[in-house]
């Protein structure tokens, strides 16, 4: 049986599940407690598991992935929120130098089983420093585990596993998906890690997409209703399932990536690059690569609707692999 | 400052130990610049020379249990006093197979999850938020034991450094921070920087602070074993700053061309802690000039094996590069998912 719930409930549920299941789970970051989260992601945590596992932190995402780090070194499992995933940045050598190479400098010594989640994305108008997909970031850095969430399903199911996993992973998801409604199994249940899913069946076309993207993506799939197109949700972006997708343009002969991530050096042409090393002979038409543009995400919202991909680019990208100008 | 370089304040036992710590560093630094200078050790190495001291007695003043996460880049006699072999640590230098972290970390990021070392965040000042969640984990956890982290005094300009003493003061940490002042961040002197002592850095957060002569190891022992006690029963963390001087260059080929004659003088005249504690040990008569010289004997012969170990050990299969990045499977990989 299934029940239908909101994605940012996912979250919590996930959130819920773990704390209840793993003493050595606990949650922190700024306002995570009696505040509930700024999209009420941890609302009602802090009451049932108290201030001791549900820990509100001062303001500096340092200080909450840096002690994430020695608290799992410790013999914790740290669920460590920053408040928006624009703000890796501001714990740039944790995220960049220190969480991810421990494990491998060490010879392997230390375990870190850390899961640092943020909201990222645009869609809300919150401007370049608060919109931001930072997966393309963390994924350029070997050592994290970086997966993103696009349904309440993949939410839920995501998140609990990325908690469980022993490696540093960074989980994301989208602050624009947060009401938006799907269906999870009244039983517990968990998601795996490191593998793509085919989300719609189709064989002239394979789509790549997450997030907003991937909904977008579905979208522009039913506009064309002359053209029977495969969307494959990545859902670990790293290390990344390139045999999923691999075999879907097997069966296609096509790929259009699209992500919400900045082109240059991007999630697209990595995506695209390792499909074509794969699966060269595979291709009837050269892949198509759809992203925000080479911008910092704008604040105004025709401005922001401008560089964000639409269904209908998505959709005309698809349309170009037949030939059509896009 | 603290001062109390007269007498032998420690029983007999503990001042040899303190002897033996700091002889292990000297001669394990002085073997290594060595080995590097004939090419058989790769990398930087960063010494330690003027530190023994501190080192020492911070070490000593910790139980075994405890963690230590070390910075200030002085970090080979840290490992030492923390009790790692020191075959081990040289064989790490080495890049061999048999090193501490098998290679993958080298002299700067020596780690011993056994002893309870963390290892080192050698981007400099990254590693007092690590061990303030070491400390975190100690309290929930209710271990009992205590973390010490440490970091220079050119790694107290780093943001991370001040944000690690909010959140150890926001919980109460069972934390003691040591800011080893050798006096020069490569080239930067500390006396630049404005506070009279770099423990006051503490203060605004309440954070118990103290500034000692960290050249006398057994001041060091005394002081650190106070703030370890203290966040052992409960009492939060401690901020000591330990003065040295860096006896050496940053590494090997620093001319020191921004330190006066006059100031190397005064710091080789009173600032080698080893020297210092060795006079005032064979002066009152702790130990005998025979059973120094046997010590020093012991630790040579320890030195000479650690080396012998180290050229004697393979290097790495080079596919070991590719290994240990991630623990696999991820969660749930390969399963057939759905269901836990």
């Amino acid at each position: 049986m299934t029940r239908t719930i909101r994605y940012v409930d996912a979250i919590r549920e996930a959130l819920d599940e773990e704390l209840a299941r793993d003493e050595s789970v606990y949650l922190s970051g700024e306002d995570v407690g009696e505040f509930g989260g700024n999209f009420g992601e941890t609302r009602g945590l802090q009451e049932r598991y108290g201030e001791r596992r549900v820990r509100d932190t001062p303001l500096s995402e340092i200080g909450i992935a840096g002690h994430a780090l020695g608290a799992a070194v410790g013999g914790l499992r740290p669920v460590a929120q920053l408040q928006f995933a624009d703000f890796v940045a501001t714990a740039g050598d944790e995220t960049f130098n220190q969480i991810p190479k421990m494990p491998y400098v060490s010879g392997g010594q230390l375990e870190v089983p850390v899961t640092i989640f943020a909201p990222s994305g645009a869609g809300i108008s919150s401007g370049a420093q608060h919109s931001q997909s930072v997966h393309a970031w963390l994924g350029n850095v070997p050592g994290w585990v970086v997966v993103t969430a696009t349904t309440p399903y993949d939410a839920k199911g995501l998140f609990k596993s990325a908690i469980r996993d022993d490696n540093p992973v960074a989980f994301f998801f989208h602050k624009y998906l947060t009401s938006r409604e799907g269906e999870v199994p009244d039983e517990e249940y968990t998601l795996p890690l490191g593998e793509a899913a085919v989300e719609r069946s189709g064989d002239d076309v394979t789509v790549v997409a997450t997030q907003l993207m991937y909904h977008r993506a579905a979208e522009a799939a039913e506009q064309l209703d002359d053209v029977s197109v495969e969307i494959i949700n990545p859902r670990t972006f790293a290390p990344l399932d390139v045999d999923t997708i691999a075999s879907s343009v097997e069966k296609t002969g096509r790929l259009v990536v699209v992500d919400e991530t900045a082109m240059r050096y991007g999630t697209q042409s990595h995506i695209v690059e390792r499909i074509i090393e794969e699966t060269f002979f595979s291709f009837d038409a050269p892949p198509t690569t759809v992203g925000v543009d080479d911008v910092p995400i704008p604040f105004s919202p025709p401005l922001e609707e401008e560089v964000l991909p639409s269904a209908d680019e998505i959709a005309d990208a698809i349309r170009s692999q037949f030939g059509t100008p896009y | 400052m603290t001062t109390d370089a007269d007498a032998v304040t420690v029983q007999t036992e503990a001042a040899v130990d303190l002897l033996r710590r700091m002889l292990r560093i000297r001669w394990f630094e002085e073997e290594a610049t060595r080995r590097s200078e004939d090419g058989e050790i790769p990398g930087f190495l960063h010494l330690c020379r003027g530190h023994e001291g501190s080192h020492a007695g911070m070490c000593a003043a910790m139980d075994p249990d405890d963690w230590l996460a070390v910075g200030g880049a002085r970090l080979h006699g840290q490992y030492l006093a923390k009790g790692l072999p020191m075959d081990e640590v040289m064989a790490e230098l080495y890049g061999k197979e048999t090193g501490s972290n098998r290679g993958k970390g080298g002299s700067m990021h020596v780690s011993d999850v056994d002893r309870h070392l963390y290892g080192h965040a050698a981007t400099i000042g990254s590693g007092q938020n690590p061990a303030v969640g070491l400390a975190l984990a100690q309290q929930m956890r209710e271990t009992d034991n205590v973390v010490m982290c440490t970091i220079g005094d050119g790694g107290t300009s780093r943001g991370s450094f001040h944000t690690a003493l909010v959140f150890a003061a926001y919980w109460d940490l069972p934390v003691v921070f040591v800011i080893e002042n050798n006096q020069w961040a490569i080239s930067t002197p500390a006396e630049s920087l404005s506070p009279e002592n770099l423990s006051d850095y503490g203060e605004p957060h309440t954070i118990y602070t103290e500034t000692i002569d960290g050249t006398d190891v057994e001041t060091v022992y005394r002081t650190v074993s106070e703030a370890v006690g203290r966040a052992r029963e409960g009492g939060g963390p401690s901020v000591i700053e330990s003065r040295v001087y860096r006896l050496v260059g940053h590494f090997g080929a620093d001319k020191e061309t921004y330190r006066s004659e006059e100031e190397r003088k005064h710091a080789e005249e009173v600032g080698d802690p080893l020297d210092n504690y060795r006079e005032r040990l064979l002066a009152d008569g702790t130990v005998t000039e025979e059973e120094y010289e046997e010590m020093e004997a012991e630790v040579q012969a320890e030195v000479e094996e650690a080396v012998e170990f180290a050229r004697e050990s393979e290097y790495p299969d080079s596919r070991e590069a590719y290994e240990g990045i991630y623990r696999r499977p991820l969660y749930g990989q390969g399963s057939e998912g759905g269901e836990t």
